[in-house]
């Protein structure tokens, strides 16, 4: 709404601000709002054919106009995008590379649903270190039950790194740990400020240097949509699908993979279902559901939503210690 | 807030994000950090040292297993001078239950202060300053009691926490005993009391995290009714087990008692048998035979 009051005094502005008579022939002619803007814009009216002054107006209308939506594109353009700008990110858990065809896509959120110790900040821990490993980029990791653990990573590493010649331990852990960022946050509504200061960073950076964020992972998100969610009004249910939309902007816009966590509530009969509801099951683009058996460090991980993959696929992967 | 304000306030912090820090940062901090030892060397050695700071910790059990037990030698060991390889911090008590018993403390102290004479007395000899710290009283001075009576003194206390931790700054440790008790009963809309548990989480994790202390959550077990058969878990439901960074459970082995760490996201789960004394908690030696408290 905000948007459209905004493109709509700007429209006035520009068109009261050229001739004078303008704003009476504007007043005349209501604009729809143009779906499709270029041909909305560019179709000349009967009436604006004769005032020349009107095209230049236009133009001015259609740059304003063409800034404030993202431009269109057809499938031929979409698919050179999947391929040279959203690569696959190994998580390291090798059950769910194999699963998910390679492992998390950019441009995609994805979303690990699982019990309590399950696994999910071990595969989450995981896949931050798989990328900043590879020289991919750097990773953001926003924790919000404080369980990002340095001492886990660098075991994880030092676990790891038995063929490596070239670079001592102690370097590839510097390199390793410096290229993984973490911010704790304990609010939605930090939780959003971060995001939209990223996205201005983003928005600003070069695109082809090293330190470019690859990986986002939110540990975990519904500890933060649990205690504004439900009662009387529907407040909480528009921040999480604002938070929802907005993880998928960044994803799509900047290129980069976002992982999130999600716990259990039980459902009827006493089995388990993923928390947040309904209105959440449709936001991330890829649902895995984890499970582990009490005592043995196998994880079941199954694909409960897939945008290419049928879901219902399983694998394990173990979790070593 | 406009995009050209939002931008200069990325000028600070790491340059990627305001108040980020990259894991190396963060691996140093936490190797200089020390853990509150619980008096048992087992259950400190699968701890990873003790109770770690700026984690919140969940310990459940059965009635009678050594739960209170545990909060109080933990509000005591937290006193334990830096010279003497402690922390030096003060306590936090929440009481919901009532079950802190002053005389019961006093012996702990009593009993932590002896160990510690007995054990570091080459130490002790530098610091002339320490006998006077090293009084019973003295460490009975530093427990802040909180006496809980209803659910909403509960949320209360929690909400005043931010302004008394801003004026006590050495309060290194938060009990809570039980965080259940005024929640399982006279709770009519369950879906209320998720999301003031959810909320009562979110603000003990950050107090831990901006306070860099630990913070201890006693829970009680309930049954539950797990196809077909009845189970024992922590009481509040799945929801609150996501709420704490680590879970450690107390259960009886035959006559001995054991924890077992059942959530955590940095140590692998293990058991550690433990002994209550009258000195308070100490390590399970195979030969003695069980000691009930008190």
């Amino acid at each position: 709404m905000e948007e459209r009051g905004r493109v709509a005094g700007e429209l006035e502005r520009l068109i009261d601000g050229g001739t004078p008579h303008k704003s009476a022939v504007a007043s005349q002619v209501p604009m729809p709002p143009p779906r499709n803007p270029r041909s909305a814009i560019h179709a000349k009216s009967p009436i604006t054919k004769e005032l020349g002054e009107e095209d230049v107006g236009m133009e001015e209308v259609s740059v304003v106009i063409d800034g404030r939506q993202p431009s269109w594109l057809n499938g031929v353009e979409l698919l050179e995008d999947a391929k040279w700008n959203k690569h696959v990110l190994p998580t390291g858990c090798k059950g769910i590379d194999i699963l998910l065809g390679g492992g998390l896509r950019e441009g995609q959120l994805t979303e690990i649903v699982g019990p309590s110790s399950s696994g999910k900040t071990q595969v989450c821990l995981h896949s931050a270190l798989g990328v900043a490993d590879v020289h991919l980029g750097v990773v953001l990791f926003l924790d919000t039950c404080n369980s990002f653990s340095p001492h886990r990573i660098a075991h994880m590493v030092n676990s790891q790194s038995d063929t490596l010649v070239k670079e001592g331990k102690e370097g590839r852990l510097k390199r390793i740990m410096s290229s993984i960022l973490c911010h704790s946050l304990f609010d939605i509504f930090e939780l959003l400020d971060v995001l939209h200061q990223l996205e201005c960073k983003l928005k600003h950076q070069v695109k082809s240097s090293g330190n470019r964020i690859r990986l986002l992972i939110v540990d975990s998100i519904s500890s933060l949509i649990t205690p504004i969610l439900g009662g009387k009004n529907s407040q909480g249910r528009l921040m999480m699908i604002t938070t929802g939309i907005l993880l998928k902007k960044i994803a799509n816009e900047y290129n980069l993979s976002v992982l999130v966590t999600n716990h259990m509530v039980g459902g009827e009969g006493g089995s388990l279902k993923p928390a947040l509801g309904e209105s959440w099951k449709n936001i991330p683009h890829v649902r895995l559901s984890l499970s582990r058996d009490q005592g043995s460090n196998v994880c079941n991980v199954s694909i409960l939503k897939h945008t290419i993959i049928a879901s219902g696929r399983t694998a394990k992967f173990v979790i070593d210690n | 807030m406009s995009e050209t304000s939002r931008f200069r306030s990325l000028e600070g912090g790491h340059g990627a994000l305001k108040g980020a820090q990259t894991a190396w940062d963060m691996l140093s901090e936490e190797q200089m950090q020390k853990h509150i030892t619980t008096g048992c060397e087992e259950l400190d050695a699968i701890l990873g040292g003790g109770i770690h700071c700026k984690e919140v910790t969940e310990v459940g059990g059965v009635p009678g297993i050594g739960k209170t037990q545990l909060g109080i030698q933990l509000a005591v060991n937290v006193q334990i001078p830096v010279e003497c390889g402690g922390l030096g911090g003060k306590a936090i008590y929440i009481d919901t239950e009532g079950s802190f018993m002053v005389e019961r403390a006093h012996q702990i102290a009593e009993g932590c202060i002896s160990d510690l004479l007995d054990n570091t007395a080459h130490r002790l000899k530098d610091f002339p300053a320490c006998p006077e710290i090293l009084q019973p009283n003295s460490f009975l001075a530093n427990i802040f009691y909180f006496r809980i009576c209803s659910y909403t003194e509960q949320i209360a206390t929690i909400n005043y926490l931010e302004k008394f931790l801003e004026e006590q700054k050495d309060v290194k440790i938060i009990v809570v005993d039980s965080i259940t008790f005024h929640f399982r009963q006279d709770f009519d809309d369950l879906a209320l009391r998720t999301r003031v548990l959810g909320g009562m989480s979110l603000k003990l994790m950050r107090f831990a995290k901006k306070y860099s202390l630990a913070v201890v959550l006693l829970n009680q077990v309930t049954t539950k009714f797990v196809e077909g058969s009845f189970h024992l878990t922590l009481a509040l439901g799945d929801t609150w087990s996501h709420a704490c960074t680590n879970r450690i459970i107390l259960y009886w082995n035959g006559n001995d008692r054991h924890a077992y760490i059942d959530k955590s996201p940095s140590l692998r789960s293990a058991t550690a048998p433990f002994l209550i004394t009258g000195k308070g908690i100490r390590n399970a030696t195979s030969h003695c035979k069980r000691v009930r408290m008190m």
